[in-house]
C-alpha cells in the first residue's frame, strides 16, 4: 500500500508540475507598460509629485514610449501659486533638472484620479467613449511596472485625501487581470508608509512587489529645500522659509541606482536597500514570482522591448495593377459570390443584420450617398462651382431685367 | 392607561353574604378585545409589507447561464475542434499502380507526418485516389461520399502537360476542379504527372496553386514511388492543412486581430528629415487597387480598415555606419529593437479605432541626407532584399531610400513617390503583413523531399491560406471565448451582490449562440462561415466581461442595506411591536383577574 501511496504522490506532483509549466511561460516578452499613480494632492505633498515625476522620466529615458505610460498625478504643483519656481518641479535642492520638462503627458490629471479609476485601468473596465491613451492596452506578453507613492497605512492607500485603496480590492483587480491574461510579469512598487501591508492580500503568481517600509514603519522624506516653498513667516525681524521635502527616500536611492543605466544596459534588479539611509526596512515580496531576481535584468519592467523578425522578401503578387486599376479590381471580386453561394450554411440571426437591412432601405439616404458619390468622382469641382455661379448670376440679371 | 373596572355598587347587592371584592386581582366583567385588535393589526399589517420591502430592495441581476458556461468550456478543452477536409490525389500516366494501395499509403504517410495528434484546428480527412492510364483510361478508390465530384477522364493530357506559365497550369486546373467543393468541407487535389519526354528537364517540380491544386511533374515518376508518395502527402498535411507553417500550434502571437474582431491597419509615411527632401504618396489609389482585395479577402476573419499619415521630423533612434565597400549606411539586426523611436513617432493618432481593436503599424521610413542610401545588413553579411522588418503584434517597418541621394542645397525637394516604388513598396508590405499571420514571405515551402513552389495570389494569401487562417482563427476564438465566459461566471457567482444588467447577460446568451454555431458550421466543414461566428462569439465575451458596469468598488453589501433602512423603520417597528405586546399581555392580566372573580362568585 505505501508503494501504491508513492506512486500516487509522484503522479499528482508530476500533474501539477506539467501543468505548471503548460500554463505558464509559453508566451514571450512582447513589451513593457508603466503604470504611474500619485495619490496625493496639495502643496506640502510636494514629494510625491516629484517622486512619480521622477520616475516618469527614468522611465521614458530608458525607453517606455508615452503610449505604453499611464500617469496619474493630481498635478497642482507646477503652477501653484506657492511656487516660487513656476512651471517647474524639482527632485533636488540642487534644481539641476526639471523634471516638468516639455514632454510630459499626463493621462489622469486633477480629480481624475480615484480608487475607480485607478481600478477601472487595471481590469480595462472603462466606458466605450474613453480613449486609447488613457487604457493599458496590454496583452498577455506585456510586462508592467506599478508604482504608487502617497500616504498610506496599515492594508490601506490614501487617494486624494477622499477615499481609499484597500489592499483586497488591489489584490482583487490583480486577480481579474491575471484570469484575462493582461500581464505576464507584474511589478509593483509601493513609496508610502507601512508599504509592505498593501500586499498581504496578493496571490497571483508572476507579481513581484516592492514597498518602501514594513508595518508599523513610516517612511521617510530625503531632504527639505527651502527654496522651493512661499511660506514666509516674519520673526525677529527677519523672513524665515518653511521648505518643502522634494523626494522621498526610497525613491531617491532607487533613482540613484537607475541615472547611472542607459537604454543599452544589462544591470539585474537584484538591488539591496541599506535600513539604516532608508531609515526603514525595503521589502521585497519573492514569493509569487518565479524568476531569482539576480537573474532578471532591469529592462525586463523598465526599458523597451521589441521582438523583431527580418522580412525575408517581397511578395510578388502582382505586375503594374496601378494603372489598370479598376479593371483588375473587378476580377478577384468575382470569384466571391460564387464562393459564398458554394456554402449553404445558415448564417446567425444577429439583431444586427436586421438594424443594418434597414439602414440600407431609407431612400432619401440612398440620394444622397448618390449625390455624394457623383460629386466625388467629379475632376475639377472647383470649375464648376464657379461656373454654377456664374449662371445664377446671369439667371438673376436676366429675371431682374424681365420684371 | 388606567381603566376603571366597573364598581359594584355594595348597596345593590341584595345577596346575603358579599363576596370579597378586590380592584387589584379581580374585575367583573369581561375584558374587551378592542385595544389588543388595533395593536395586533398594526403589527400585522407591517409584517405583511416586510415581502414587499424585501423585494424591492433586491439587487438586480439579470440570470446568467452558468451551466450552459461550464459545458461549453469542458466541450471546447476536451474534444479539439476539426474540420472535414477531403483530399483527392490523381496520378496520370502510371500503368500499373493500384489506386487502392496507393490510397492506404498516402493515408500511411499522412498520418505518419500528422503524429497522429490531432490539434485544434487539424483536418478528419478523407482520401479518394483516381489513376488514369497512358491509354486514358482510369480507375478510381471507391469513395464513401458520392456526391464529391468525380475527375473527368482523360481531361489532364501527360504530354501537353505543364508546357507553359504556371500561372496559365493552374488556370487550367481550376477548370478541371472547379465544380468540387462538396457539403462537407473543400476538396484539396495534388496532380501527379509522370511525363513521357521531358524536354530536358530532369528534375521533379513541384507547384502549388492559387486555390485548392497543386501539382507534380516529372519524369520516370512511377519508379520513385515512395519518394511520389512522400511527397503528396507532405503536401497535403504540410501545405494544405498547415499552411507552410513550422510548428502547428496556436500562438497568441501570430494572432493579430482586436478582441472587437476589428483590425486598423494604419500606414504612416516618414520624413525622418523634412529639410533634406519631403515625399508624399498617392495613398488612395493603392488603397482602392491593391489593398481593398485583401481586406475582402479576410472579411471572415478580421473587419479591416485602412488609414495613412505622413508623418515629418521624425529621426530613427538607434545609430547606422558608413561602410566603404558597399557604399551606403549599414543598420544591423542587432540594432533593430532599437530603430523604433516611439517618442517622436507620433504613430498612434487613430481616431477611428476603438478601445478593444488592434492597431498594426506600417512604416515607410525615409532617412535624412546625411545617412541615404541606409540599407539593413543581415547577420550573414548580406543586404537584405526588402529593407524591412515586423515586429509580432505591432507592425512593420520598410526604409525606403530615395533614388537619388544628393539633395538641393537650396530648398528642400518635394516629390512624390512613383507608381513603381509605391508598388514594391506594398509587395514588401504584403510580404510583411503574411508574416504577421505567421505565414512566411516569400513564396517556397522547403523541406527534406524537396522544393515546393507556391503560386501568390493578388489577394495577398491564396485560398488554401485562408482556409488555414479561418481554422487557426476559429480555433482561437472559441478557445478565448470560452475561457473568457468562464471568468466572467466565477467572477459573477464570487460577488453575489452585485448588479448584473440585462445586457450583459444578453451578450452572454448571443455569445453561447454564436459560439454553437461556429461549432455546428465547423463539423459541416463551412470554414469561412465558422471563423465570422467564432469572431462574433469571442468578441460579445469579450464585451460581457469588460462591460464598465462590473467593478466591485460599486456593490450594495449588507451592512450598506442596513444602515440606509435602519433609521426609519427599527424606531416605528420597536415602538409597535412593543405596543402589541404590552396589549396582549393587559389582555392576559384582566382576562385572569375576570376568572378569579368568577370563581370567587362561585364559590361564594
Amino acid at each position: 500500500i505505501f508503494f501504491l501511496k508513492m506512486k500516487i504522490l509522484l503522479l499528482v506532483m508530476l500533474l501539477c508540475y506539467s501543468f505548471a509549466f503548460s500554463s505558464g511561460d509559453t508566451t514571450i516578452h512582447t513589451n513593457n507598460w508603466a503604470v504611474l499613480v500619485c495619490t496625493s494632492r496639495f502643496w506640502f505633498n510636494y514629494r510625491h509629485m516629484a517622486n512619480t515625476l521622477s520616475l516618469y522620466r527614468t522611465v521614458k529615458r530608458l525607453g517606455i514610449p508615452d503610449e505604453r505610460i499611464i500617469l496619474m498625478l493630481a498635478d497642482d504643483m507646477a503652477c501653484n501659486a506657492r511656487n516660487e519656481y513656476p512651471a517647474q518641479v524639482f527632485n533636488n535642492e540642487n534644481h539641476k533638472l526639471n523634471l516638468y520638462g516639455d514632454n510630459v503627458e499626463v493621462d489622469y490629471r486633477g480629480y481624475e484620479v480615484t480608487v475607480e479609476n485607478f481600478l477601472r485601468v487595471l481590469t480595462g473596465r472603462h466606458e466605450n467613449a474613453v480613449p486609447r491613451s488613457k487604457r493599458l492596452l496590454s496583452d498577455e506578453g506585456s510586462h508592467i511596472l506599478l508604482y504608487m507613492t502617497g500616504h498610506g497605512g496599515d492594508e490601506f492607500l490614501k487617494f486624494q485625501d477622499a477615499e481609499e485603496l484597500q489592499s483586497h480590492d488591489l489584490a482583487d483587480a490583480v486577480k481579474q487581470m491575471k484570469e484575462k491574461r493582461r500581464f505576464k510579469e507584474l511589478m509593483i512598487m509601493v513609496d508610502t508608509c507601512q508599504a509592505a501591508t498593501l500586499f498581504n492580500q496578493l496571490q497571483s503568481p508572476g507579481v513581484l512587489a516592492i514597498g518602501s517600509s514594513l508595518k508599523g514603519e513610516n517612511s521617510y522624506s530625503h531632504h527639505l529645500d527651502s527654496d522651493v516653498s512661499a511660506l514666509y513667516y516674519f520673526m525677529n525681524g527677519m523672513y524665515i522659509t518653511i521648505g518643502v521635502s522634494v523626494v522621498d527616500r526610497f525613491t531617491y536611492y532607487t533613482l540613484a541606482f537607475f541615472e547611472r543605466l542607459d537604454i543599452y544596459d544589462n544591470a539585474s534588479l537584484n538591488r539591496s536597500y541599506d535600513p539604516r539611509q532608508l531609515m526603514s526596512t525595503a521589502y521585497y515580496r519573492t514569493d509569487l514570482y518565479q524568476p531569482h531576481l539576480a537573474e532578471v535584468p532591469v529592462t525586463n519592467f523598465f526599458g523597451s522591448v521589441m521582438e523583431t523578425i527580418h522580412t525575408d522578401s517581397a511578395y510578388e503578387a502582382f505586375s503594374s495593377r496601378i494603372s489598370n486599376s479598376k479593371i483588375n479590381a473587378d476580377m478577384p471580386l468575382d470569384q466571391h459570390p460564387e464562393h459564398d453561394l458554394k456554402e449553404n450554411l445558415q448564417n446567425a440571426n444577429n439583431p444586427n443584420d436586421d438594424l443594418k437591412n434597414e439602414k440600407q432601405k431609407c431612400p432619401y439616404t440612398q440620394m444622397r450617398a448618390d449625390l455624394q458619390e457623383k460629386l466625388e468622382k467629379l475632376e475639377n469641382v472647383d470649375t464648376m462651382v464657379n461656373l454654377s455661379i456664374a449662371v445664377m448670376v446671369l439667371v438673376v440679371i436676366v429675371s431682374s431685367s424681365l420684371l | 392607561m388606567e381603566e376603571s373596572s366597573d364598581r359594584l355598587n355594595p348597596t345593590a347587592d341584595t345577596s346575603g353574604i358579599m363576596p370579597e371584592f378586590d380592584a387589584q386581582t379581580m374585575r367583573s366583567s369581561k375584558p374587551g378585545l378592542k385595544r389588543l385588535f388595533i395593536t395586533t393589526t398594526v403589527l400585522f399589517s407591517f409584517l405583511l409589507g416586510l415581502p414587499f420591502l424585501w423585494k424591492s430592495v433586491e439587487i438586480y441581476r439579470s440570470p446568467l447561464p452558468f451551466h450552459d458556461i461550464d459545458s461549453l468550456s469542458d466541450q471546447i478543452e476536451s474534444t479539439p475542434l476539426r474540420f472535414p477536409c477531403n483530399y483527392h490525389a490523381v496520378f496520370v500516366g502510371f500503368p500499373s499502380t493500384d489506386p487502392d494501395k496507393l490510397r492506404s499509403d498516402i493515408q500511411d504517410g499522412i498520418n505518419q507526418l500528422s503524429h497522429g495528434k490531432s490539434q485544434c484546428g487539424s483536418c478528419s480527412f478523407s482520401i479518394s485516389v483516381t489513376v488514369q492510364n497512358p491509354d486514358e483510361h482510369c480507375s478510381e478508390t471507391l469513395t464513401i461520399d458520392p456526391t464529391t465530384c468525380s475527375y473527368r477522364c482523360g481531361v489532364i493530357k501527360r504530354n501537353t502537360f505543364g508546357v507553359g506559365l504556371d500561372d496559365a497550369v493552374d488556370e487550367s486546373l481550376d477548370d478541371v476542379f472547379s465544380g468540387c467543393s462538396g457539403n462537407s468541407g473543400k476538396m484539396y487535389s495534388v496532380v501527379v504527372v509522370n511525363k513521357e519526354n521531358a524536354n530536358g528537364e530532369d528534375e521533379v517540380r513541384a507547384v502549388v496553386g492559387k486555390r485548392r491544386h497543386a501539382w507534380i511533374a516529372g519524369k520516370g515518376l512511377e519508379e520513385r514511388y515512395g519518394e511520389v508518395v512522400a511527397r503528396v502527402s507532405e503536401i497535403f498535411v504540410k501545405v494544405f492543412m498547415n499552411g507552410g507553417r513550422e510548428e502547428d500550434s496556436i500562438h497568441g502571437e501570430f494572432m493579430p486581430v482586436g478582441s472587437d474582431g476589428r483590425i486598423v491597419l494604419s500606414f504612416s509615411l516618414l520624413n525622418s528629415n523634412p529639410r533634406d527632401w519631403i515625399y508624399d504618396w498617392d495613398f488612395q489609389r493603392i488603397d482602392e487597387a491593391l489593398l481593398a482585395p485583401v481586406t475582402k479577402a479576410l472579411a471572415p476573419i478580421a473587419n479591416i480598415s485602412v488609414e495613412s499619415q505622413v508623418l515629418y521630423h521624425t529621426p530613427k533612434s538607434s545609430f547606422s555606419s558608413w561602410d566603404e565597400k558597399l557604399q551606403s549606411y549599414i543598420f544591423r539586426t542587432s540594432d533593430l529593437p532599437f530603430f523604433v523611436n516611439s517618442n517622436e513617432w507620433h504613430l498612434d493618432t487613430s481616431a477611428g479605432a476603438s478601445g478593444r481593436s488592434k492597431i498594426l503599424q506600417f512604416v515607410v521610413y525615409i532617412p535624412s541626407g546625411k545617412e541615404c542610401p541606409l540599407h539593413l545588413q543581415l547577420p550573414n553579411g548580406e543586404i537584405s532584399k526588402t529593407n524591412g522588418f515586423i515586429s509580432p503584434m505591432w507592425g512593420g517597418v520598410i526604409v525606403w531610400n530615395p533614388g537619388n541621394c544628393d539633395k538641393d542645397s537650396e530648398s528642400p525637394s518635394r516629390d512624390t513617390i512613383s507608381h513603381q516604388d509605391l508598388e514594391q513598396i506594398v509587395k514588401v508590405f504584403l510580404g510583411q503583413f503574411r508574416q504577421l499571420f505567421g505565414f512566411k514571405s516569400e513564396a517556397f515551402y522547403t523541406s527534406g523531399l524537396g522544393t515546393y513552389k507556391i503560386l501568390p495570389s493578388e489577394r495577398g494569401f491564396t485560398e488554401w491560406e485562408l482556409d488555414v487562417l479561418s481554422r487557426k482563427h476559429t480555433c482561437f476564438n472559441l478557445h478565448s471565448c470560452s475561457t473568457t465566459l468562464g471568468s466572467l461566471s466565477r467572477l459573477v457567482q464570487s460577488l453575489p451582490r452585485m448588479i448584473i444588467k440585462d445586457e450583459i447577460g444578453e451578450q452572454v446568451k448571443y455569445s453561447l449562440k454564436a459560439a454553437k454555431l461556429a461549432q455546428s458550421n465547423a463539423s459541416l466543414g463551412g470554414y469561412s462561415s465558422s471563423a465570422s461566428s467564432s469572431r462574433e462569439a469571442r468578441s460579445l465575451a469579450e464585451n460581457a466581461f469588460f462591460h464598465p458596469s462590473i467593478m466591485s468598488v460599486s456593490y450594495f453589501s449588507y451592512e450598506h442595506c442596513f444602515a440606509v433602512y435602519s433609521p426609519f423603520f427599527l424606531p416605528v417597528a420597536g415602538h409597535v411591536v412593543l405596543a402589541a405586546l404590552r396589549e396582549w399581555k393587559r389582555y392576559r392580566q384582566e382576562k385572569a383577574k375576570y376568572l378569579t372573580w368568577l370563581t370567587r362568585k362561585k364559590t361564594a
